[in-house]
């Protein structure tokens, strides 16, 4: 036994690389071979492999394509609630630094509507603003602004005092001292504020759309994932949950980037 | 900017010897919410001379720290004035850099270098990248961190952070240079090679420079020190002024000693006045 494990000669980082890969195989696996093995019926829950085939064909390989245009209506209704919640964040924060009764309605604001699931609100929404994106865009806002709001405030607030005097020493401007030292002292919390409210209105979105589409008539992830369950196209509901989950895996690393090129370089990560 | 440049010319004509730093009656209270004002420097009258190396010694809480960050321009007196040169200290300027204590006052996203520069480039904008990265290399190189320059302060041990402070206080060239405690959070270790570099440092990079330099350590005060300005606790008054003939000799040196046994004394007296 001991001759053979030195004959394999397998490196411990290798093995280290390679363990999520293989967990994901095999659970992938595990997936096909019982639902093939024990007949379960597809439209209750279809293969894996017919899951993936689908998700190819939606996304143009061997077929229409068609939830690219689900994805973008998905995305831009996010991207312009988040342009929305991240304004409104900076607003309110500029706001708070400088107003202590500012910054007690804020931190109430956020003690408030943070234990929220903001979903909760869609059906307000719709009495508001009726079937439209505006509906999707309140909820959504409401999902992000609050994470993002408070670790902006956390990140200000903690900004070393130190640095604040080296900025009047070296005679920045009020401007330039918010530019060169305060943001990137606080950069750590807010990319650690904009990952939570991209993931809480990632969440929101999808559930908001499984009620309408983005246009009020379709459009969106979650309206294709609800009308393929509708039409009784199992296997392109599961490719949609499998689109939900992938975009939201790839922005999480879009931002653990952003965290490696700067904060982690410079050893002012916070968690 | 050129307010600034012109302030510097005036320093250069003044002589060495002539007051540089005129302190008349400072008092500087603190006013907690709720609570009367605490005065932690009472009445301190004192001049300070261009070019040299003044050392304000005094137990921790004595309000040494308060008065250098006055000086510095970041707080305000209760009353009394402090001048530069004949012109009263207004918000704080380059031409009085201060060294902190706590490591934390390099921009942690600047390299070495990038720390260096960015301070050679905020007091001179005209110079052009490449001459204030050359005169970076050069206040670099003085500190002994040349091998670290690329490096983030993350990666820095404590003395080297602090050298990489002193490195970017010296490309400055102030007129005045304000150290507060700058080798305080150090180990023992290190501070005593800080400290005996500190003197060469100066000696080879800010020869005209008045240093304004605050500890509570008596063998740093008799190392450093041309004159030592003793205070006392509670409130922060001025004890003792003493010419100090040990300026530049060797830490611990045997002559030196009996000065520092003397301010040792002055020290523990000032402990005792406190109630």
């Amino acid at each position: 036994m001991k001759a053979l494990a030195e004959g394999h000669n397998v490196s411990p980082e290798i093995i280290e690389k390679l363990r999520k890969p293989i967990v994901v195989a095999g659970l992938c696996l595990a997936w096909e071979l019982v639902v093939r093995g024990m007949q379960v019926n597809p439209l209750l829950f279809p293969a894996f492999s017919d899951v993936v085939m689908h998700l190819a064909a939606g996304l143009g390989l061997g077929g229409s394509g068609e939830l690219w245009g689900y994805i973008w209506d998905t995305l831009r209704v996010l991207l312009q609630a988040y342009a929305i919640s991240v304004a409104l964040a900076i607003f309110m924060t500029g706001l708070a630094v400088g107003n202590r009764w500012a910054r007690e309605v804020l931190s109430v604001m956020t003690g408030i509507f943070q234990p929220l699931p903001s979903i909760a609100l869609l059906p307000m929404a719709i009495l508001w603003f009726g079937f439209s994106q505006e509906s999707l865009i309140f909820v959504v806002v409401m999902s992000m602004l609050w994470p993002i709001a408070s670790s902006l405030t956390v990140g200000f607030a903690t900004v070393s005092p130190t640095l604040v005097r080296l900025g009047q020493n070296y005679e920045l401007s009020r401007i330039s001292l918010v530019t060169t030292v305060l943001v990137p002292s606080a950069l750590p919390m807010m990319i650690a504020g904009l990952k939570v409210g991209w993931g809480f209105g990632w969440r929101t979105i999808v559930a908001a759309e499984l009620v309408f589409g983005a246009t009020g008539g379709g459009g969106g992830i979650g309206w294709f994932i609800n009308n393929s369950r509708l039409f009784m196209n199992v296997a392109d509901g599961f490719a949609g949950i499998m689109l939900v989950i992938i975009i939201g895996l790839a922005t999480e690393s879009l931002f653990i980037a952003l965290q490696r090129l700067t904060t982690q370089r410079w050893g002012t990560e916070t968690a | 900017m050129a307010t600034a440049a012109n302030r510097a010319a005036r320093f250069e004509q003044l002589s060495p010897g002539e007051p540089l730093v005129t302190i008349r009656d400072a008092s500087i209270a603190y006013s907690t919410r709720g609570r009367a004002a605490t005065l932690a420097v009472d009445s301190v009258s004192i001049d300070i001379r261009k070019g040299e190396k003044f050392v304000i010694l005094g137990p921790s809480g004595c309000g040494k720290s308060t008065l250098l960050t006055a000086i510095g321009g970041f707080i305000p007196l209760t009353s009394g004035s402090i001048k530069i040169d004949g012109e009263p200290v207004g918000s704080p300027s380059m031409d009085r850099i201060m060294v902190f204590q706590d490591f934390g006052q390099l921009l942690p996203w600047r390299t070495v270098l990038g720390n260096v520069t960015w301070g050679i480039r905020r007091r001179f904008p005209k110079m052009s990248r490449s001459e204030a990265q050359a005169r970076a290399r050069e206040c670099i190189a003085l500190v002994g961190l040349d091998r670290q320059s690329p490096q983030y302060p993350n990666t820095l041990s404590g003395g080297q952070k602090q050298r990489c402070a002193l490195a970017r206080a010296f490309a400055v060239a102030p007129a005045l240079l304000l150290m507060d405690e700058p080798f305080g959070a150090l180990d023992a270790i290190n501070r005593e090679r800080m400290q005996a570099e500190l003197n060469r440092m100066l000696m080879e990079g800010a020869r005209d420079m008045t240093v304004i330099f605050v500890t509570h350590d008596v063998n740093e005060a008799v190392h450093l020190g041309d004159r030592i300005m003793v205070m006392s606790r509670g409130p922060g008054r001025v004890r003792a002024l003493i010419d100090n003939p040990h300026v530049g000799s060797p830490l611990f040196h045997t002559d030196a000693m009996p000065l520092a046994a003397e301010l040792r004394e002055l020290l523990k007296d000032t402990e005792n006045t406190v109630s």
